[in-house]
């Protein structure tokens, strides 16, 4: 009986929030697998031929997704390093005695709520003007110029905007994780004579891991999927540069007008992420400390 | 048992809830009940976002005249093909919306309504109507054109009458420390407009592109594209990369007198007059070739959704017919939208310098059509702009090479 | 020495900021803007602070009633979040049995999915239930919000789940024994002990669904039903866009989650000091 129970109360809380879940996003997902299999350009009244696997191989060809599929993986790996980096340094500044804190908490997570155009159109301005401007002054040419306009350096302005405006975001997981971090812990190990350093690497950081895996998987997934800046900022340029995993599935499904393998293009990618992900997330997950 | 109860309570609880979710405040908000009812109303969804306002007017005076109820759908231009093809395969389709050319419309073709045997179709000025196979399927909003928008205090027409004294010109200005011709980064400002010149020199531009597509012709063999290949590398030369350039600073250093040419349309009048601008403005044939035309098309033209019910398809078409013919509906044409009529019974109200040369060139029949209009769909800004964008960043890539990208862009984007 | 030392923090912790606050100056200050001022030096402070665009703005963006479409779909959707997804989370860390964790792995790995490619079979399903069941998910207020929380229930979980692990089950295990139900547990013991997380979880979704864009102008027709960051569509043009009218569209906008920021964050730092790390 007590078990029946059990699974009453556990079908109670989670059975509303999945059912609308699955709605929402399983099925539409699932639908979109099926097309995968189909020649299709998304109109509803056009033909769709089914053509088995016939996507899949293409793929395999297709040198502007793989070159993306690269630039993706890349455009992640160094933003979840800046953006954690930053975002950890900037939750223990601001949970730190200074006055300044609360102010700075707020300063810091603004950038969060700029999106869309209006966010390219700014960061445009500052490495079009401001950032010429800053290597005349300076003489610092070679660091200060239009990264946008370099194929290499495009890819880092993407880096350094998203680090901007996620910052602030995986701050304030971090602040929550240090929040839980039992004062006393803290107090004994200095009483103990540990260097502030050295508190951090051994009480802190490992109190901290489910704040990093939170934050970690947080930016890696925004990272896999980032569109907005990518569209705002660099538009995919210079000559492809920058054209990252979602505006290419995006420019084949809308632009090209392939439906079908747009799909397929998402579904392999979705597999080969998750797969990277999850295996990030079971194994921080496993580091955890439980208390 | 007494259990079993409480997790039935609590099921349906939970179940409500989600249902809550859905229909919570339905019923307050009123709109489900109203679209029930607009069975006779129409919706529009359209591209030129910059008269939206002026649409949505334009509606409500209709609504008044006639109590038929138009829905003006919103949306920032940039995403308008994509909600269009969602809204279209889920069956909330708008009655009228708008298609840009005929790509689009082959590909939408099943969506398109027959406009042929309606009245206002015979007052479409000659060659403006959108046709598919026989069919009329779109009526023009009006007419547009491009060229080399020039200050008249610093540029005499005379002096970029032919290519070799262009970039003379070019050259000379570039002396001064002066932008001679700007282009901006924006795809159909960096290479979508000015990629026309040499495809709509050829005598047969559409027939050209369709043997290009069929592998027939070669652009890389073909003299204009030659020249187009040189004239891009004088431009690269002898201005400041137009990839550091946004359509707003493009404009902007025309207007404050530090650019002294661009290469825009004359849309760009209604930013134009946001700046005070303190000389006369002009609008020239780009050179190329010995071409002495302005390029001269239409934006956008308003179709009808077949996929809807009678009555819909209709009232849309009524409603198309008094924009066009009513004194009400052509006047918002004119002053309110600001079009450049398509139509032979609309008188083209007053217009900027930059319209009037295009309404001029129009009425005198000395044009050339914009070909971009019958490029494979989405070739400018997913194939052309990533080959120009490597031109102009990389310094070595010659002309030919240019073309050679084009050639091979349009052979991706054809398949 | 010490005095210079924590001065010497402060001012380091405030031009840091600064700096990282500057592009939001470019904003502030261009909402105040000709066109062609804002041409001329975008960097400068405006010539006069006037508050033309901001009215011009309200007017075109029919700013009252786009708020109280925003206010509505946030607040409902966020309260209908939290209550589900920290239910749901608690469940999942607490059970302990493989088909939690399938369950989660499988709500996180979705988190990975773009949303362009579901957009498309998700308009079909909505339009279709919608003309099937007569349940009105597609162009209402109600249906954005449904869809709301299908789709942020993936991480708001996930964040949940995180933070519940590290709550001592000992706690829940007294009050089992005392005879709460499963349901007076989570109510009365753990949820209170969320409140940081909660804070977090709130801030996150207001922000995502008060600036949503795609989803909204994907689901909703009326003019009467736009949200704020639908109406900003009428300064955009085919070509460019009003940067001071979008600019000054973008600071109203904002405003609201910021102030609401301020005072949700006081949730998050309880008691700072006890738990900090310097």
């Amino acid at each position: 009986m007590k078990n029946r129970k059990n699974i009453g109360w556990y079908l109670l809380f989670t059975v509303p929030l999945l059912v609308i879940f699955t709605i929402v996003v399983v099925i539409p997902f699932v639908i979109g697998i099926y097309y995968a299999f189909f020649d299709w350009d998304g109109i509803g009244a056009n033909p769709m031929v089914f053509t088995g696997l016939e996507n899949f191989r293409v793929l395999l060809e297709d040198e502007r997704f793989l070159r993306s599929a690269w630039l993706t993986v890349l455009f992640t790996v160094l933003s979840v390093i800046s953006v954690n980096v930053v975002g950890l340094a900037f939750a223990l500044l601001v949970t730190s005695k200074l006055k300044l804190a609360n102010l700075a908490r707020t300063m810091l997570f603004m950038p969060y709520l700029i999106g869309g155009l209006i966010l390219g159109y700014i960061w445009q301005f500052v490495f079009l003007d401001v950032f010429t401007l800053l290597g005349e002054v300076t003489g610092f040419e070679s660091i200060f110029f239009n990264w946008l306009n370099n194929e290499t350096f495009a890819l880092f302005a993407l880096v350094f905007v998203f680090t901007w405006q996620m910052a602030g975001y995986v701050m304030i997981v971090y602040i929550a994780g240090i929040q839980g971090i039992p004062g006393e812990l803290v107090e004994a190990a200095k009483i103990d004579g540990a260097s502030s350093w050295q508190r951090f690497l051994n009480i802190t950081a490992p109190l901290l891991m489910p704040a990093f895996t939170i934050s970690l998987f947080l930016t890696l997934s925004y990272g896999f999927k980032i569109y907005d800046v990518n569209l705002s900022l660099t538009g995919g340029g210079p000559a492809n540069a920058t054209e990252l995993f979602a505006m290419n599935i995006y420019n084949e499904i809308f632009g090209y007008g392939n439906y079908g393998y747009g799909q397929a293009k998402a579904i392999v990618f979705f597999i080969i992420i998750a797969a990277i992900t999850m295996t990030q997330v079971y194994i921080t997950k496993k580091r955890e400390v439980e208390m | 048992m007494a259990f079993n109860k409480k997790l039935v309570t609590g099921m349906t609880l939970a179940a409500s809830m989600s249902v809550l979710a859905a229909c919570g405040g339905g019923s307050d908000e009123g709109s489900n009940g109203e679209s029930g009812e607009a069975a006779e109303g129409i919706t529009i969804f359209q591209t030129k976002v910059e008269i939206s306002e002026q649409l949505e007017a334009a509606a409500a005076a209709y609504t008044e005249e006639t109590g038929v109820d138009v829905e003006v759908i919103g949306t920032t231009g940039d995403d308008y093909a994509q909600q269009l093809q969602i809204r279209l395969n889920n069956g909330t389709g708008p009655s009228i919306f708008s298609v840009e050319n005929a790509q689009v419309a082959q590909r939408l073709e099943s969506y398109m309504y027959d406009l042929s045997n309606e009245d206002m179709v015979e007052n479409i000025a000659p060659d403006m109507e959108l046709a598919l196979d026989d069919k009329v399927i779109g009526i023009p909003y009006g007419v547009e054109g491009f060229g080399i928008v020039y200050n008249k205090e610093m540029v005499d027409p005379a002096d970029i009458a032919d290519m070799d004294s262009f970039v003379s010109t070019l050259e000379g200005f570039n002396a001064e420390g002066i932008n001679g011709f700007g282009l901006s980064s924006e795809a159909y400002f960096l290479i979508g407009h000015i990629s026309n010149y040499p495809f709509s020199l050829q005598e047969n531009p559409v027939e050209f592109m369709e043997q290009l597509t069929n592998g027939e012709v070669s652009l890389t063999d073909t003299p204009e594209f030659g020249e187009f290949g040189e004239a891009m590398e004088a431009i690269r030369a002898n201005t400041p990369s137009p990839l550091s350039t946004t359509y707003d600073t493009q404009v902007g250093d025309f207007a404050a007198g530090k650019t002294a040419m661009i290469h825009q349309g004359n849309w760009a009048s209604g930013m134009l007059d946001e700046f005070e601008v303190d000389f006369e403005v002009g609008m020239a044939p780009f050179p190329l070739a010995g071409n002495d035309q302005l390029a001269v098309g239409v934006g956008s033209n308003w179709a009808v959704n077949s996929d809807k019910d009678q009555a819909e398809i209709d009232g849309a078409i009524e409603f198309l017919d008094w924009l066009h013919t009513s004194e009400t509906g052509q006047k918002f044409i004119v002053e309110d939208f600001g079009f450049i009529p398509a139509m032979t019974n609309i008188e083209a109200g007053d217009l900027d310098p930059l319209s009037q040369a295009v309404l001029e060139a129009s009425n005198s029949g000395e044009t050339i059509p914009w070909s971009h209009n019958y490029y494979p769909a989405n070739v400018i800004p997913n194939d052309f702009t990533p080959a120009a964008e490597s031109f102009f960043v990389n310094e070595d890539m010659t002309g030919d090479e240019l073309i050679e990208a084009l050639e091979a862009a349009w052979q991706n984007a054809a398949q | 020495m010490k005095i210079i030392r924590t001065w010497s923090k402060e001012i380091l912790l405030l031009l840091m900021a600064l700096v990282f606050l500057s592009p939001i100056y470019i904003i502030f200050v261009n909402s105040f803007k000709s066109r062609q001022e804002l041409y001329e030096n975008t960097l400068a402070f405006p010539q006069e602070f006037s508050l033309q665009f901001y009215e011009a703005a309200m007017a075109r963006m029919d700013f009252f009633n786009a708020f109280m479409n925003s206010m509505y779909v946030t607040v409902v959707s966020v309260v209908f979040i939290i209550i589900l997804s920290s239910m749901t989370a608690w469940m999942l860390a607490r059970s302990g049995n493989k088909i939690s964790t399938v369950i989660f792995m499988t709500m996180i790995a979705t988190m990975l999915i773009p949303f362009q490619t579901i957009m498309m079979p998700l308009m079909q399903l909505v339009t279709g239930i919608t003309r099937e069941t007569g349940i009105p998910l597609y162009n209402s207020l109600s249906g954005l919000i449904f869809m709301n929380i299908g789709f942020n229930a993936a991480l708001s979980v996930f964040l949940y789940h995180g933070f519940i692990k590290s709550i001592p089950i000992s706690l829940e295990e007294a009050a089992t024994i005392d005879g709460a139900s499963k349901f007076g547990v989570f109510w009365r013991i753990i949820f209170p002990i969320l409140t940081p997380i909660t804070a977090t979880v709130a801030i996150l979704n207001v922000i995502l669904i008060w600036n949503d864009f795609l989803l909204p102008s994907l689901t909703l027709i009326d003019k009467s039903l736009r949200t704020i960051p639908l109406s900003v569509f009428y300064f955009f043009g085919e070509f460019t866009i009003e940067w001071n009218m979008a600019m000054a569209g973008l600071t109203l906008t904002i405003i609201p989650v910021v102030i609401f920021y301020m005072i949700a964050q006081k949730y998050i730092i309880k008691g700072i000091g006890e738990g900090a790390v310097k």
